[in-house]
């Protein structure tokens, strides 16, 4: 009836607009081919990369002006690294954890635990049976994590916080409160065991991933449709530049022990991985938006509960690596290393809500705080003061990345506006009566 | 009823809105709402309400023209600012306390009632309901009443905060009839008692029913205003339906359906009480028409897999789906939500991201990304569906609603798609956006798809659909061709008249 009623109309109504779109072609020349490679210079995309810059000249201009010995030596830089190693791996896979859109504080209960078992049953056990069982107890906890979280549906700070809890307490009973000691030297020897690479190799590999960015940029350039260069782009010019310049001027740098060449070589994979294959992109929809990934028929179950796991088992990995430090380990071992952990993803720009987060930037961040401390030892200054910095280098360094990611999102949209605006004017009809 | 020569209390001069994406909701709009009389609001989905409410409310902020209130000039940069001038709002589901009883709500952040000692402030309750003519045990927990009756504790309240204004979003959307008289009735009383009442429904018997005057917008510009004596069915109607009619033509070739496709039998889910059965066949369009809370949504996600099945089959093309998203979209189905940004898309993702999402396997090798693969897909998409925007790499947040909303077809539209689920596609977005989008529904119904689709807007629905099912408190009640019923009647199936 109300169609029939309506003699006014107006010819202008919708078929010229809906054309109009229809025809609207995308703009290509817009597309800025290099554009995104100069956002990942920008504070809010390197930060991390600036400010351990800024922290190491800072401490080599402090010792010089003291008169110390060079603070950028290769000894002390491996001191550093050796010494991040562990924490690094750890914030690997909580950077995995945080994309998901979840959190695990009981990384550090879990890896006393692994290093606790490997400690206690080496001796009985042997080594590889030690190792596989403290491996089996972080898969445990882990999957244990995974399950209240996901299935269950208990938040997953308060399930970590249980557990954080919970498992530091099968610690202290395993240990009867007291720190334990092997008497074989496996685990020891697997944790000073240094790996030369040779400086050849390095540069080889180095020239290969250079190469590998030149046929990236060429064909960037080349093709108008093709994929546009990015902050991966950016990452392998200066892994590559670094890995030959490393090789030639400080070759001394090539040995490190094994878990410094675990974590690299965990970064890397990690980072391809999140990068290049599906699960990488699925992991990220799921943090992003859970719903619209469920709805797009992403098993999200699969993808907040495998983060859980593989944390535990890293976590596991890191306290066996831990245990062969010393050989022998406290009950309180690694007490709070989730907050380094956490802090060290948070500097590295991982987000708190999932869908965010570059596992190697944590490592640089994990080593930013390890480069920290070390300076203070350097310098003399006294512990005490080590944690009122670190706690405000992490809030400052969260700060910049709020700040500067709200300055763009409000020069987006007004930018938005104003193109909207104009399209708007130019198209728009005559005003109504 | 009041006088006519009341000044305004509330007057909206030349007020326009433009969002962040660029969709422009409101148009040069000008409202005189004055007191003592009920006012009505009206228009379609997405003409604008609701961007107008929140800007009486102080919610948001006109991008361009000014508030005059009680005849002043008056900026409201937070809703606290409306209350303190003496506007209160109740929305659809207002939040009411659901663990407090019924005085501590209507009483909850303000001293109102002239004193904190119980006895005092039970008397101001009373004659407050009095006012209302409305009776309700001030002891009654919250979260033990019916939706309707925690309405009228949001009204009660929004009375004892002393409002000169009070504007009623939809009130009666989600309540049943007898408690629909409680509350239009006290919308009368407000107005007999010199409050100035706006109200806002799509319910037009009770627009005409209670209103005074009434101020009719659609696609943001105010089309229609008619004053006491003046307020009249037909007139809204036309007002609020306008020239979309024609921009969406009635006259679709007829055409042979195919083979049954989806298959629903006995469907029941945590959200879908009662057993379902729906049954569509290759290149139909059957739409779900019903009321807010009738089921709709539920029915859709169930079928889906995304709300979890208690019985019943879903079979697609004979084939068992299990309840599950991923096995869903595996079969072949597809599912547009109603919940664009929060739902269907990820809205800080580039468009190239968000249409792949969905065929990850198919635009892989080996679980290896082919970037290149995705972005030509999107190219293919902004081509294929003429989405308008900067370049691929533009987020879908910046993109207008329905550039959006093509976006989400997108994601579907490449694979193997032979059922698809659409809920309120259309809702929010422009007259071209909806006649683009309405084109899009067709061409995927003539390629064979099976289309469930729920739209609000009937004018929209039986232009759209062969068939229609209604549906009323989770049942479908009515199973109908398209063609043998008009907007009028199945207004009145749905509101449960016929």
């Amino acid at each position: 009836m109300s169609g029939a009623a309506n003699p006014t109309r107006e010819s202008n109504a919708s078929a010229a607009p809906s054309s109009h779109e229809r025809h609207a072609p995308i703009a290509r020349a817009a597309v800025p081919r290099l554009g995104s490679v100069r956002a990942a210079f920008r504070p809010q995309r390197a930060g991390v990369v600036y400010a351990l810059v800024l922290l190491v000249v800072g401490l080599m201009i402090a010792t010089a002006v003291r008169g110390q010995p060079a603070y950028l030596s290769v000894t002390n830089a491996s001191n550093i690294v050796g010494q991040a190693a562990p924490y690094g791996i750890l914030a690997i896979f909580m950077t995995v954890v945080l994309i998901s859109g979840n959190f695990d504080l009981s990384v550090g209960s879990v890896a006393a635990l692994a290093g606790a078992v490997a400690l206690l049953t080496i001796d009985d056990i042997g080594t590889v049976g030690a190792v596989a069982l403290a491996l089996g107890a972080g898969l445990v906890a882990g999957t244990i994590n995974a399950v209240l979280v996901q299935i269950v549906g208990v938040n997953a700070f308060i399930v970590t916080l249980g557990s954080l809890t919970a498992i530091r307490g099968v610690v202290l009973i395993l240990l009867n409160g007291e720190s334990v000691t092997a008497q074989s030297q496996a685990l020891a020897s697997f944790d000073a065991q240094t790996v030369a690479i040779p400086a050849a190799l390095c540069v080889l590999v180095g020239c290969a991933v250079l190469a590998g960015a030149a046929a990236r940029l060429r064909a960037a350039l080349r093709a108008a449709d093709g994929v546009p260069l990015d902050g991966f782009f950016v990452a392998s010019v200066a892994v590559g530049a670094g890995a030959i310049i490393l090789a030639i001027i400080a070759p001394g740098a090539l040995t490190q022990p094994l878990p410094v060449w675990l974590m690299l070589a965990l970064s890397l994979v990690v980072s391809l991985m999140l990068r290049f294959l599906t699960v990488g992109r699925n992991l990220h929809a799921v943090g992003s938006s859970l719903e619209a990934a469920r709805l797009s028929g992403i098993s999200v179950n699969r993808y907040k509960m495998v983060p859980f796991v593989l944390s535990g088992v890293a976590a596991a990995g890191v306290g066996i690596i831990f245990a062969g430090q010393f050989n022998s380990l406290d009950p309180n071992a690694l007490s709070g290393t989730e907050l380094t952990v956490i802090a060290a993803a948070i500097l590295g720009g991982t987000s708190l809500f999932g869908g965010a987060g570059f596992v190697a930037k944590s490592v640089l961040g994990t080593i930013v705080l390890f480069t920290l401390s070390n300076g203070f030892n350097v310098l003399n200054l006294g512990s005490n003061y080590q944690y009122v910095v670190q706690g405000v280098v992490l809030v400052a360094a969260s700060a910049i990345y709020t700040v500067a990611s709200r300055g763009g999102n409000v020069r987006r949209r007004a930018g938005a506006a104003t193109a909207t605006a104009a399209v708007d004017g130019a198209g728009a009809s005559p005003g109504q009566p | 009823m009041a006088e006519g020569a009341q000044k305004p209390l509330l007057e909206l001069r030349s007020v326009s809105k433009v969002y962040v994406g660029g969709t422009r909701a409101l148009r040069d709009v000008s409202v005189a709402v004055r007191p003592g009389l009920v006012h009505g609001l009206v228009g379609g989905n997405g003409a604008g309400k609701s961007t107008l409410i929140k800007i009486i409310a102080g919610a948001e902020a006109p991008t361009t023209g000014t508030l005059r209130w009680r005849g002043e000039p008056a900026q409201f940069r937070r809703p606290a600012d409306a209350v303190s001038a003496g506007i209160a709002v109740v929305h659809q589901q207002s939040p009411v306390a659901p663990a407090l009883n019924v005085i501590e709500n209507v009483y909850l952040g303000h001293g109102a009632g002239g004193s904190w000692l119980p006895s005092r402030r039970l008397e101001h309750f009373r004659r407050t309901c009095e006012r209302l003519d409305y009776v309700i045990d001030p002891f009654e927990r919250v979260s033990e009443l019916s939706i309707g009756d925690r309405q009228m504790v949001s009204i009660l309240r929004a009375l004892a905060t002393g409002a000169a204004m009070i504007v009623l979003d939809e009130p009666t959307a989600s309540i049943g009839r007898a408690e629909r008289e409680a509350v239009l009735r006290s919308a009368r009383r407000l107005a007999v008692n010199g409050t100035a009442v706006l109200f806002v429904s799509h319910f037009l018997d009770e627009i005409v029913a209670i209103c005074d005057r009434v101020s009719v917008l659609r696609d943001g510009r105010l089309v229609d205003e008619m004053e006491e004596g003046a307020v009249d069915e037909d007139r809204i109607l036309r007002g609020i339906v306008g020239e979309r009619l024609e921009a969406i033509e009635k006259a679709r070739p007829s055409k042979a359906m195919g083979k049954p496709v989806l298959e629903v039998s006995a469907l029941t889910s945590t959200t879908v009480r009662n057993p379902v059965d729906v049954r569509l066949r290759a290149g139909e369009i059957v739409g779900l028409a019903g009321l807010l809370g009738s089921g709709r949504t539920a029915l859709l996600r169930s079928i889906f897999g995304a709300d979890r099945r208690v019985a019943g089959a879903v079979t697609v093309e004979g084939c068992a789906v299990a309840a599950r998203p991923g096995d869903a979209v595996r079969a072949g189905m597809a599912f547009v939500p109603e919940d664009r940004a929060g739902q269907g898309l990820i809205p800080e993702w580039e468009i190239w991201r968000n249409i792949s999402l969905t065929d990850l396997g198919g635009l892989s090798r080996s679980g290896v990304l082919d970037v290149g693969a995705e972005r030509r897909r999107a190219e293919q998409a902004c081509t294929d569906l003429g989405i308008v925007a900067e370049s691929i790499d533009t987020p879908v947040s910046r993109l207008s609603g329905g550039n959006a909303q093509k976006v989400v077809f997108a994601k579907w539209i490449y694979g193997a798609l032979s059922v698809l689920l659409l809920d309120e596609p259309t809702a929010g977005i422009d007259v071209s956006g909806k006649a683009d989008l309405i084109g899009l529904i067709r061409d995927l119904a003539s390629r064979g798809a099976a289309i469930l689709v729920a739209i609000s807007d009937f004018d929209e629905l039986l232009s759209v659909a062969d068939r229609v099912l209604v549906m009323r408190h989770g049942d479908v009640v009515r199973d109908v061709a398209a063609a043998s019923i008009d907007t009028s009647s199945l207004t009145a199936i749905v509101g449960g008249l016929q």
